[in-house]
Formats: C-alpha cells, structure tokens, sequence
C-alpha cells in the first residue's frame, strides 16, 4: 500500500543472526497511533527496535521513507535500560535528541538548545532541565525522554514500554500527552506495553504479537483478545 | 614566590619536564572523559601497560635483530612500539568483543595481566638493561628533550582538534548508541575514531610520564570534574583545568621537596579528590541537617 511511513516485508528480527520472528509483514501509515502487545519475550521491543534501525533485520525489506527522505524517528527507550554514566542534565539529555539533524563538525547550539526547551515545556517537564537526569524519578526520566524524542522532530514515534515503573498517575499523564500529539500534530505512535488499561484510550490499533505472528485490529478487539489470552495462559496453562 | 617565579622564568632548567607535564595534564583528561563516561576506567590502567610494553618490545626487538648502542633514534622506536601495541590491543580488545560473551572487566583485566607480566620480563632482559631504557619506561619526565616535546605538542594539539570538532557525535554514540543508531549514525566507525584518539594520547604520553602517570591524568581529573560541575557541558573544560592545575602543583611541589614527580601529581590529584569528597559529605550533612 502506497504511503506507508514503515513497511516490512517478510522480515526476519532477531539478534546474533538467530531469529526471534520470521516472516514478518506490516505497514505503519501517517497518523497511526498502534500498541505491539504480546507476553514477554516474544519479539515486541525487537520489532520496535528493527523498526528505529538499531538492530538489523536479519532477512527481508524494510523501507522507511517520506516524500523521497528517510523517514525520522523519534525514539524512547526502556528507562531502566539507559544508563547514562556521563552527569547530563535533563536539558541536554533532551538536546541528545537533535544530533540526528547536524552533520558532524556542528555543535548543538542556541537554536537547539531552545527548541529543548520547548520539547520539555511540551512534555510538562520544563521545571527539570537544569536537573541532573539520573536523579530524577520514574516518571520525570520518560518525560525527559519523550522530550529527547521530540527534539529530534519525529515523523514517527516509537516508544519501548513507556509506562514501566512509573505510578499511575504519571502513566496517565504521559497517555493523555501521546494521545495529544498524536490527534493534535497528527504524529504517528507506535508504542510497546504491558498496560492494556491506559493505552485503551490513546492507542486506535493495536498488534497482537502471538505465537510467532502478527495479529492487527481495532485496539478494543485487540485488547480484549488480548486479556483474554493472558488471563488463560497465565491461570490455567501455568 | 621565589620558587614559582624560578619554575616560571624562561632560562629555567627543567622547564620542559614542566611543559611536557602540562601538556599532558590539561589534554589527557579531556579523553579521560570518555573512558569515565563510558564505564572504561579499567581501560585506562590497561592500555598504557600495554603502551610501556610496546616500548620495551620495541627495544627488546632492535637490540635482539641489530645490537645498537644508545642513539638519537631511540624516541622513534619507543613510539612506534608504543603505538603498534596500543592500537593493536584496541582492534583485539574490540574483536574479542565481538566473538566472546566475556564481559568487559574480564578482557581487559586479562588484557592488563599480560601487559604488565610482558614489560617486566622485557625489562628484565639484560638486552634492554644494556640500552638503558628503564628510566624512559618509568616516565623519566625530569629530561624531556626539545624535539621529542615538540612532537608531544603536535600530537595532543591535533587530539584536542578531533576532540572538539566531533564532540557532539562522540558523545552521543558514547552515551546512547540506541539512540545514534536510530539517527542512522555509523557507531562502530564513531567508537573506531574515538578509540584511535584514545590510543594515540596513551601511546604518546606513556613516552614522557610512565604508565602509572598517564592512568592519573586519565580517571582522576574528570572524577573531580563531575563531582564539582553539573552536567556535560562544562565537565570536559573541568577536568581540563582540574588536571592542568595539578600538574602544575604536583611540579612546584616535587621541585621544592625534591620528590619523583609523576607520582608526586598523581598522589596530589587523588588528595584534591579526597578532599573534594570530603567537603561534599560535609556540605551535605549540614543541609541535612538545617
């Protein structure tokens, strides 16, 4: 299908050259807004992953463009798997997210520096930019690096279990903030969870990841399905 | 005073021990940086063993293969056998990375285990002995020649080029490779670049410091640094001037006690650390407590 942001073709993801999902084959379009749910280990954040171009796909084509460009990603990690040695501010953790743009040899600059700014003030976090980013809770590190994503002015945003260890309210604060840029700025959200509740509100489509297979639907089919299955796997197969 | 304006005026004797020494201190903890941040600090210590083992594998050869005397040459040598060990353990130490699970503490404390072993029985030989070359490998920076200092010079000055020119692309790839992978940056040829910069700094100032200088200038001025500045930006300049100033210090004070200068600055830079963590503890209770 013509306009696609993302395609994957019988993609094959995995690491070490051993696959963890074969086969695969998706399309994310402009405006989506999509969960990847699925019980843990079965490829969610691998997908996610092949996707933003960190890990290579180990067979099958994958294309990423916009108008004749390659697409941009605007990419949240796990917060707990970012460790980040080097005493950086929550300012220029966020200023991290506009080196994609500059050639090498230019330095991040006023311009730069100001549009961090404006991503944290987008994300409610503007109070935290003089902060050292390791000293900040849960929940302020995703808003910082939601914000670190937004700087880097995403076609397509993805985000790898967004709402691990952040309480409830803060959980809720960052859907409603995605479910805002996503109808608001028509950005396009491809997020992986554990949290079917929150996301039923935000997501419109959601992935099914299952037993090697992508199943995609309306998010509230897929949600149930979902629980469905969990609910099963974990009271009765265990 | 008078000691500061005797190690100050342009006639003065050691004066190139004292540039050498400079040069060192304000450069090497501008690449320190990267090896704190990047969890590396075991690198530090590995990599100018290794150096030291280069310079005497490199003498050990020649005096092996032409039975030289002590020459003009012998600084050529020493480099180009600090140099070849130190980026031939850089590109080992990344293909082990590659084909082993060991986890990274493993390899290079193995990677140091070897260097050290191999430059004490280079040392040892009495091949090595005849040439004299102890003094250089424990960092003779008493009699730095002038050439040899110019070569310094030229060197760290091109290494704080690179530093500065690809500064934001080092550290991103340094702190989040996920992330300059998602913005489609070549992270192995960045870590190359970064290792190369790393290497050459060690290689050059094993030469004139010894081992055991080169790992202080290395770790404990940015470990300053991030205890008094916050965030990156100023961190780099920090630990510049942190390690300049001891440098400087650690001169005036081995000058004037007539003690050995290398360990003499790296024994004052871990005071000013110590001291820097005291005041920091001290700072921190009475807020706690008011």
């Amino acid at each position: 299908m013509a306009g696609a942001l993302v395609s994957f073709h019988d993609v094959a993801v995995g690491y070490d050259g051993t696959p963890v999902l074969e086969g695969l084959s998706l399309e994310v379009h402009p405006g989506d807004c999509l969960a990847l749910l699925g019980p843990n280990g079965c490829g969610k954040s691998t997908i996610l992953k092949t996707m933003a171009g960190i890990v290579p796909s180990l067979h099958g084509t994958i294309s990423s463009t916009l108008d004749g460009r390659p697409v941009r990603f605007g990419y949240v990690p796990q917060q707990e798997t970012l460790d980040l040695a080097f005493p950086m501010t929550a300012a220029e953790v966020v200023e991290m997210g506009t080196c994609g743009g500059l050639p090498p040899g230019r330095h991040v600059g006023r311009v730069e520096r100001e549009g961090a700014l404006q991503c944290l003030e987008q994300v409610g976090a503007a109070e935290l930019h003089g902060r050292l980013f390791h000293a900040l809770s849960g929940g302020q590190k995703q808003r910082v690096l939601v914000a670190r994503a937004l700087a880097a002015e995403p076609d397509l945003l993805l985000l790898d279990e967004p709402l691990s260890g952040i309480d409830a309210p803060t959980s809720g604060a960052i859907l409603a903030l995605l479910g805002r840029l996503n109808r608001e700025q028509s950005l396009t959200i491809v997020l992986v969870t554990h949290h079917l509740g929150g996301v039923r509100e935000v997501i419109r489509e959601a992935i099914w990841v299952h037993a090697g297979k992508l199943l995609r639907g309306p998010a509230s089919t897929m949600l149930a399905r979902h629980q469905v299955i969990t609910i099963i796997e974990e009271d009765f197969l265990s | 005073m008078s000691l500061l304006l005797e190690i100050l005026s342009p006639d003065f004797l050691l004066r190139n021990a004292l540039y050498g020494g400079l040069i060192i201190g304000f450069v090497a903890p501008l690449v320190g940086v990267y090896l704190v941040g990047r969890r590396m600090v075991f690198l530090g210590v590995a990599l100018p063993q290794v150096s030291t083992a280069g310079v005497a594998g490199a003498f050990f050869w020649h005096a092996l293969f032409h039975q030289h005397e002590h020459h003009e040459g012998d600084f050529w040598l020493a480099l180009s056998g600090s140099t070849v060990f130190t980026l031939a353990a850089i590109v080992g130490l990344a293909v082990w990375e590659s084909r082993s699970r060991a986890r990274v503490e493993e390899r290079t404390g193995v990677l140091y285990a070897f260097a050290a072993a191999l430059s004490l029985l280079l040392v040892a030989s009495d091949r090595i002995a005849e040439i004299g070359i102890l003094g250089l490998l424990k960092g003779e920076i008493i009699a730095i020649p002038t050439d040899e200092l110019l070569v310094l010079a030229a060197g760290y000055a091109v290494i704080v080029a690179a530093l500065w020119f690809f500064k934001k692309d080092l550290l991103l790839v340094s702190a989040d490779r996920d992330l300059a992978r998602s913005f489609g940056k070549k992270v192995l040829a960045w870590d190359l670049l970064l290792y190369l910069i790393i290497g050459t700094t060690i290689s050059l100032g094993v030469l004139l410091v010894g081992p055991l200088v080169m790992f202080g200038f290395l770790i404990v001025p940015p470990l300053i640094a991030g205890r008094l500045t916050r965030g990156i930006r100023h961190l780099s300049l920090a630990a510049s001037l942190v390690g300049g100033l001891t440098a400087f210090t650690g001169f005036a004070v081995a000058y004037r006690l007539d003690w050995p200068l290398g360990p003499t600055d790296v024994a004052l830079a871990c005071v000013v650390l110590a001291l820097v963590v005291a005041a920091q503890t001290v700072v921190g209770w009475f807020r706690r407590a008011s």
